[in-house]
């Protein structure tokens, strides 16, 4: 029996999908609007610089040189004065209280110290909560008051005839990125994140609701090809997903200043086998679930590890070397490597080969194995 | 009927609605197992995985000195483990280097520093950066200078290393001295993992009613609005509670995570967090009415507002006013501000008290809200 051409069949699959997910209003919402509007609203929200800690001064000094270091101090805006303390107790109440995050102790006679050239002491309470938070406070007291000793010395040494050492100083020069920003560096990271989201979870589910509802039986027993049907089905969602891609791109550029300075094609060739594994991992999870309800949770099963273990909100180098074994299976990992890499470093084929072969390996053994179990459940 | 026996009656009512839905969740003891094993997994996975401290940080070497004194200096940077030398390059091909993600920074030794160093002259080195990664460029740039720095003292000779500084910098980090990340994220994580598996478990209650057809049945029942939505939810506050236990048993065993508060308000903060999410699944449940938006609703509300508006990784205190006033709505933030308060630093209910108070203003609007939602859907 020869039923109508693969691409009549393809033709029909698409039609049916696209005039199914355009119908309801609230999946296109979902799918295309909500991603949008996350991406601007995280954009702003993502800021990794530590500035304007809360700190208190005990000055036990009182000192035109106490104030005026405290004063000096603050003047970077690293530190924000945000109380008075008079006492070391009171300022640990602060702390506690977390009204305060840092605490700086300048003692009794520091100022005359510091003059007669007697050894001073600065004391540096800190809230450990955040360890990041920490590091920069106690190393903008340290790098301040560091200076200061440091040219005390120099004026020590040269008063007493003794010629100072030699000063060796790093002059840095910042590539791609010199104000150090974040939103250029996470919009990439959050629409990866937001494409896995939509796509992954909506294919498994949708299937899976073919499935509860005893649509996908009804289509399976017209003359199409099983395989046509998939990809019939898919293609909708590679559309959407395209689109999401290019509307995330202009509000980044636009909105947060993410530049584009790579190959766009590569990026397009990225996006595309990325696709193919979100939605080759839905597939195979609505394979592996009888209801909706699993389909939603397999989804987050495989969407939560993928998005913390994939380098988009912490750097991989920093994981344990077991788990970054396990990001090299994580389709998410290759495509914010090579989002940000064409993006911000304006890198290409090139170099990014490596990043588009591990997703075509991944993308190619997911569909393949999703396709199976998919035959031989409607087999 | 007196009040007595009126509230007695609906509390039987309610119990019946809490029997249906725990036969419900028997029924499905894979959802059972995914509910509670997941967020013990992810906190596994995300409490080793998710740190910025970056260890071995790849390093390339541009030496155009070539002197004694140069390789003195790049062994210096490059000895300890923190900074690990990869190649050595001409500076220009920094570029190349940065796309191939092979190394995060460049040293650049200048020609001349051998002799600038034995005259005891003023001398720089130049330090090229990948900047795409703001977080962990200024990890490179703090590392290099610190170490640059020790470098200078050493070059000083003993005169004046041996010499006490005139001005020391004593810092004291209280709650968590060594600076573990762990510490910090944890309890961000738990929040997470707990929020997210919260929303899940109800979001598809009630929209898989509507599909099924068998709220209408509900509604022929004579049982309230009110009832059927607080009948819903008690099983799963329990589940939520069990979840709750293990997830911080969990951080303590495998963490060294500190109880340091009451864990009779512990788990009273808790019970309101969970039982505010679990009544956000079930709003939007109700509002849906059909599980393949209530997924994508409950993932987008729950999975990245819960991430990134929480304060778990990014400080909320940084983020524009709008953003600010956008995460007051996000429960996740006051949980993790009470459990980083209630397990560090021991605070109580004088301190933790406006945290409590959102938490229980959350659930009574959320639950009002979806049992006003429900009245008008039967309308």
């Amino acid at each position: 029996v020869t039923g109508p051409s693969p691409r009549v069949q393809l033709a029909a699959v698409f039609r049916k999908e696209v005039r199914q997910t355009v119908r309801d209003r609230r999946i296109m919402f979902m799918l295309v609007a909500a991603p949008m509007i996350q991406t601007v609203i995280f954009g702003f929200a993502v800021d990794f610089d530590v500035d304007r800690v809360p700190a208190v001064v005990v000055d036990g000094d009182r000192s035109a040189e106490s104030r005026g270091h405290a004063r000096r101090l603050l003047a970077d805006g690293t530190l924000l004065r945000s109380g008075a303390a008079r006492s070391v107790a009171e300022a640990e109440h602060e702390v506690d209280d977390g009204r305060a995050a840092a605490v700086v102790v300048l003692p009794r006679g520091l100022g005359a110290d510091l003059l007669a050239g007697r050894a001073a002491e600065v004391q540096v309470i800190l809230d450990g909560t955040d360890p990041n938070r920490a590091t920069v406070a106690s190393g903008a007291v340290s790098r301040y008051f560091g200076e200061v000793g440091e040219s005390l010395a120099r004026e020590r040494l040269l008063a007493a005839g003794v010629r100072p050492p030699a000063q060796v100083e790093v002059v840095p020069r910042i590539a791609y990125n010199p104000g150090l920003e974040t939103p250029p560096f996470m919009i990439p990271g959050i629409a990866a994140m937001l494409l896995l989201i939509v796509t992954t979870i909506v294919t498994a589910m949708g299937l899976s609701r073919e499935r509860e509802m005893g649509t996908l039986e009804q289509v399976l027993v017209t003359p199409i090809r099983p395989l046509l049907l998939l990809v019939g089905k898919m293609a909708p969602f590679v559309v959407i997903g395209l689109v999401d891609v290019a509307l995330l791109m202009a509000a980044g550029t636009w909105i947060f200043g993410v530049p584009l300075r790579g190959n766009l094609l590569t990026l397009l060739a990225g996006t595309l086998l990325y696709l193919m594994t979100t939605l080759g991992v839905g597939l195979l999870i609505s394979t592996l679930s009888t209801t909706q309800q699993q389909s939603f949770l397999g989804g987050f099963l495989f969407t939560m590890p993928a998005i913390l273990l994939s380098g988009v909100m912490t750097p991989i180098r920093a994981m344990p070397g077991w788990l970054q074994a396990i990001t090299w299976v994580n389709p998410v990992r290759y495509y914010v490597e090579v989002m940000r890499t064409t993006l911000l470093r304006g890198a290409g084929f090139a170099e990014l080969w490596p990043q588009l072969l591990a997703l075509a390996i991944l993308g190619g053994s997911i569909l393949a194995t999703a396709t199976l179990r998919f035959h031989k459940r409607i087999g | 009927m007196t009040p007595k026996e009126r509230i007695r009656r609906s509390l039987v009512r309610i119990g019946a609605m809490a029997a249906k839905e725990t036969l419900h969740i028997q029924r499905d003891p894979r959802t059972l197992y995914l509910a509670l094993g997941m967020p013990v997994v992810m906190l596994f996975l995300f409490g080793y995985g998710v740190s910025f401290d970056l260890e071995r940080i790849p390093l390339a070497v541009a030496d155009r000195d070539r002197t004694e004194e140069s390789r003195a200096l790049v062994d210096a940077v490059t000895a300890a483990r923190e900074l690990e030398r990869v190649a050595e390059v001409p500076a220009e091909r920094a570029d190349e280097l940065f796309r191939r993600n092979r190394a995060l920074a460049v040293l650049v030794v200048p020609e001349g520093y051998g002799r600038d160093v034995a005259r005891g002259e003023r001398t720089r080195v130049q330090l090229l950066v990948d900047g795409a990664d703001s977080v962990s460029a200024n990890q490179v740039l703090a590392k290099v200078d610190a170490l640059v720095r020790a470098e200078t003292r050493r070059l000083s000779g003993p005169g004046l290393a041996d010499r006490a500084p005139p001005l020391r910098v004593q810092v004291w980090t209280r709650y968590n001295p060594e600076g573990r990340s762990a510490l910090f994220m944890v309890p961000g994580l738990a929040a997470y993992v707990l929020a997210i598996s919260a929303v899940l478990l109800t979001a598809l209650t009630i929209a898989g009613e509507w599909e099924r057809g068998s709220m209408e049945q509900l509604f022929a029942a004579p049982v309230g609005r009110l009832e059927i939505v607080l009948g819903k939810l008690l099983p799963y506050v329990v589940l939520g509670m069990i979840e709750l236990q293990l997830v911080l048993a969990f951080g303590t065993v495998a963490f060294d995570l500190p109880v340091r508060g009451s864990a009779v308000l512990l788990f009273s903060i808790g019970f309101f967090f969970l039982a505010g999410m679990l009544g956000q699944g079930l709003l939007i449940s109700v509002v849906a009415k059909n599980q393949l938006v209530a997924t994508q609703a409950g993932a987008l509300s729950a999975l990245l507002p819960s991430l990134l508006l929480s304060g778990m990784v990014f400080p909320i205190g940084n983020m524009p006013l709008p953003l600010q006033l956008l995460s007051r709505i996000v429960p996740a933030r006051y949980f993790v501000h009470a459990l980083r308060g209630l397990l560090l630093k021991g605070n109580g209910l004088d301190v933790l008290w406006p945290d409590l108070v959102a938490l229980v203003a959350f659930v009574v609007v959320i639950v009002g809200l979806a049992t006003a939602r429900f009245q008008r859907r039967l309308a």
